[in-house]
């Protein structure tokens, strides 16, 4: 089967892979990488689950096609911890009970990482906003608000 | 007695919630294991055919194709809950019953030769005529789906209590309602999968389930293997909400083509096979009829209920039942009649959602406001009226033992200011009011009950084992966070193995809402026994009285002088001394009447205890568009004592996007057997911006069963939510409406039937 090469940066490592044209940046992550932090939930962008930081942009990895990222910096939730320490992100999701289930929780903490990242003190109005794009089936989004508010105070 | 607990009743941290911010924690589809195939499954493209002949040579000669099944391949055996509704072979030779049914299999070595190799599997039908409502189904010379049920009819519970026909005809105020609602889908966000490994006769399986111990006893009868050679394994669960009560196809599947290949083989559905394929939730058609004194009491109820049950029985009978009980364990009826009929169709197979019925609910409860209204009574003052109260019996002879019914109505009028906002006419808004009781658990055999093992470890940490399941609500939380309160020990000093066939005792699961009241209480037990071992030695060792001894920040102290103390860990090395490690079980089993029958005998007590709620929602509707919005939503839970307030409080959230915005928002769309909206674009999950503000209120009381005064936790919401959302439509229209959800198209009709009035 036809290959191409491909290199990413990701969570700070530079990896370099052989990849199908058509094979999706979430199948690269969960499949080549082992990352499988980022879910396929609906496997068509509508949800979310699969988020991940390309470039400081948060995207669906199920709707990018690894070889379009070539070159790209990527950072999937196995790489948020820094120095061993949890994200304000993570302590904050845990403290604040924004997590049930689980299965869109790293799209979520990626969504309001990139969101964070280019808006250090985001409106509840900004933070509602944002994380409208991903789909949470269990809380309701109450407490995952109040997670990134209190992140964003950190 | 509460207020001596250190950590049951605080706010803390999930302990399932650092491998899940980390992305550590696994689910199914995340499983790779050594030599792992793929499988994928050929699915009808027919809602009613007749199966010929299912050719899978051609298929098997594909380069990387391991195994092909198909019926044909597994035993003959049909599932079904129980002994009288054993019709669903899960791989079907007769014939085919819905789009989507499981037809035959692949397994290869990678995902793109599976998908290819389905293409050669070649299967001859004969189309039949197929039935979709369950109306034209219960038709003589209707298509007959399962020749032993007559005209389709499934299961019919019939209820009957007092003199419903005499005390409706001396009501001074009778009504009649009918109503349909769509069946909603669970939309949980993982996708189903399974991942079985069949070795040396021994088969392991992973699967989101809300109860490993049912889903092997099933597997192992469908497969002919002995129970314990059948081992569901600990995984975590994306979401379930009722959809993943029962076994799966997806389960025999995977487990016929893993023996087949002596390979492990992983089949992960897609979001359009979740809905097509695994659980779908009952659409119903509801005739209220209700009779009432004038001053509100209710004297009377008739029922009929037409619940659309697709091509199986599933969960037939209880799916019939549960959403009067939920009604009926909630308000006095003197007299009642209940006819419900479940009727298969060629749709998809159905499950219970939350814990059922909710568009049932609806329709009560706004049928009620309407009457109220007639009698000069608002809302909340005529379910105080009806309402059950501690002490009081259930129509079919359940006895109700703590209960804050009429706590959570209160609570929840003053929060919204409810009686001055619902007597007051603006037009487009309404506000109502939805209650609800929920049974914690209901009668299941002996898988009714919970037992537990602990192990106090020579650091004085603790291994809990209990056969409960986590489907996301924070179950294995609450039980670490009981035992640490019983034993005196951090949270992260527990480690907890929990749901998994081989290791855990048995446990009803996070199914019939007995999670709390009865898991946690034989955690709370095996615990206790623990802990007077652990006393019977410090006392001995300190030189005081047993019942002077206290547990705590891993200490065994005199509690009449702290600082005479000893760690845990050196009593439990003592005990390894004495050749007596600490290890202790301990069971709970809910007092249940177990004569009781869903079908041939539907009375006595239902379970040990019941939880009490009231939602009330405010609606703005938009006249020119017809769109409903929820602005503001308060719900008040009665669950008792509280384990942790802030997982109680998220479980209410939740139940508020599932249940409350929902009525406006979600439901199935059929056109025949096809279903139109199976992804997440085009069935409407409410996001972040579609939420209204919340209040959530708990009304904390003390159950005197439950572990440490504890009943379920936030179900009330995920049923009476809807209620309120269609209540206060109904506040703002006058009017009952015909058909759930409450989506524009339906909103506009309501409108233009009412035009002028209000």
């Amino acid at each position: 089967m036809k290959t191409m090469k491909v290199t990413l940066q990701v969570n700070n490592e530079k990896v370099d892979l052989q990849v199908r044209p058509y094979e999706t940046l979430l199948e690269t992550l969960r499949d080549r990488l082992d990352l499988t932090g980022a879910k396929e939930a609906c496997g068509m962008g509508a949800c979310g689950a699969c988020t991940v930081v390309v470039n400081g942009v948060p995207l669906r990895s199920c709707l990018v096609l690894t070889p379009e990222v070539d070159g790209a910096e990527i950072t999937t939730v196995e790489g948020l911890k820094k120095d061993k320490k949890l994200h304000p992100l993570q302590e904050a999701f845990m403290e604040k009970g924004a997590v049930q289930c689980g299965f869109c929780t790293s799209g979520m903490l990626m969504t309001a990482k990139a969101l964070l990242d280019r808006n250090k003190k985001p409106t509840k109005k900004e933070i509602v906003r944002t994380i409208s794009s991903n789909i949470c089936r269990c809380t309701g989004y109450k407490k995952i608000i109040e997670a990134v508010e209190a992140a964003a105070k950190r | 007695m509460k207020n001596d607990l250190n950590i049951v009743g605080k706010r803390v941290a999930r302990s399932d919630s650092l491998a899940k911010v980390t992305g550590e924690a696994r689910y199914t589809s995340d499983i790779k294991l050594p030599n792992m195939l793929v499988g994928k499954v050929l699915r009808s493209p027919y809602p009613h055919a007749r199966i010929i002949r299912i050719d899978l040579s051609q298929a098997l000669k594909v380069p990387g194709v391991k195994a092909a099944i198909s019926g044909f391949d597994a035993y003959g055996i049909k599932w079904g809950v129980f002994r009288y509704t054993q019709d669903h072979a899960m791989l079907p030779t007769d014939k085919v019953r819905y789009i989507g049914e499981d037809v035959a299999a692949v397994a290869a070595v990678d995902e793109e030769t599976a998908l290819a190799a389905l293409s050669y599997i070649k299967v001859d039908y004969e189309p039949l005529p197929a039935v979709f409502d369950p109306i034209e189904s219960m038709k003589d010379g209707a298509p007959q789906i399962h020749k032993e049920y007559k005209n389709n009819i499934n299961i019919h519970i019939h209820i009957d209590v007092g003199e419903v026909d005499k005390a409706m005809e001396n009501a001074f105020l009778v009504r009649e309602d009918t109503f349909k609602a769509a069946g909603e889908a669970y939309a949980m966000m993982e996708p189903y999968a399974v991942v079985a490994s069949y070795k040396n006769g021994f088969l392991d399986l992973w699967m989101p389930n809300a109860g490993p111990h049912v889903r092997a006893k099933a597997l192992s009868n469908l497969l002919k293997m002995p129970l314990n050679k059948v081992r569901v394994r600990h995984i975590n669960s994306g979401g379930a909400f009722g959809g993943r009560s029962e076994v799966a196809p997806a389960d025999l599947v995977a487990s016929l083509l893993s023996i087949k290949a002596d390979r492990p083989v992983k089949l992960t559905h897609s979001r359009e096979e979740n809905a097509t394929s695994s659980r779908q939730i009952h659409d119903i058609i509801a005739t209220v009829k209700t009779g009432m004194k004038k001053d509100g009491t209710i004297v009377a109820k008739d029922y009929k209920v037409i619940y659309n049950g697709g091509a199986y029985s599933s969960t037939g009978p209880i799916a019939t039942s549960i959403p009067f009980y939920v009604y009926e364990e909630c308000y006095r009826f003197p007299n009642v009649r209940y006819n419900g009929y479940r009727v298969f169709t060629n749709k998809g197979i159905r499950g219970m959602y939350g814990c059922h019925g909710r568009a049932f609910l609806a329709g009560n409860e706004a049928q009620m406001d309407l009457m109220a209204k007639e009698l000069g009574m608002d809302p909340a003052e005529i379910r105080l009226k009806n309402g059950l109260k501690p002490g009081e019996m259930t129509a079919t002879k359940s006895k109700i033992t703590s209960c804050g019914l009429k706590e959570t109505i209160e609570a929840a009028s003053e929060k919204t200011d409810f009686k001055k906002r619902w007597a007051r006419t603006t037009r487009f808004k309404g506000i109502g009011m939805g209650c609800v009781a929920i049974m914690c658990g209901f009668p299941m055999g002996f898988r009714s009950g919970s037992s537990c093992y602990v192990k106090i470890n020579d650091d004085g940490q603790v291994t809990l084992v209990s056969g409960l399941v986590d489907n996301g609500q924070g179950n294995e939380s609450m039980l670490i966070q009981v035992a640490s309160e019983v034993l005196g020990v951090p949270m992260e000093d527990i480690n907890l193995i929990c749901a998994d066939t081989e290791v855990t005792n048995l446990d009803p699961g996070s199914y019939s809402q007995a999670a709390a009241f009865v898991g946690a209480n034989a955690v709370k037990a095996a615990c206790e026994n623990a802990r007077k071992r652990i006393v019977a030695i410090a006392a001995e060792k300190l030189g005081v009285k047993e019942a002077d001894i206290g547990l705590k920040d891993r200490m065994a102290y005199f509690v009449k002088e702290p600082d005479k103390k000893m760690p845990i860990s050196w009593v439990v090395r003592e005990a390894f001394f004495r050749g007596e490690p600490i290890v202790a079980t301990g069971s709970f089993f809910p007092n249940i009447d177990f004569e009781r029958e869903w079908v041939s005998r539907p009375w006595g007590q239902m379970a040990g205890t019941f939880s009490f709620g009231t939602s009330v929602a405010e609606v703005v509707i938009d006249p020119e568009t017809g769109k409903v919005t929820v602005p503001r939503f308060t719900a008040a839970h009665d669950c008792g004592h509280p384990i942790n307030p802030m997982a109680v409080e998220g479980q209410m959230e939740g139940s508020i996007l599932q249940a409350g915005v929902a009525t406006v928002t979600e439901g199935n769309l059929w056109d025949e057997g096809y279903l139109l909206n199976p992804d997440l674009l085009e069935y409407k999950v409410p996001l972040a911006c579609d939420m209204p503000d919340m209040e959530t209120i708990i009304v904390s009381s003390h159950d005197p069963a439950g572990p440490f005064g504890a009943k379920e936790g936030g179900l009330t919401v995920r049923m009476n939510a809807y209620s309120a959302v269609a209540c206060a439509v109904t506040n703002a229209t006058g009017e009952l409406f015909e058909e759930l959800p409450l989506t524009p198209d339906r909103m506009l009709r309501l409108l233009e039937r009412k035009k002028g009035v209000k």
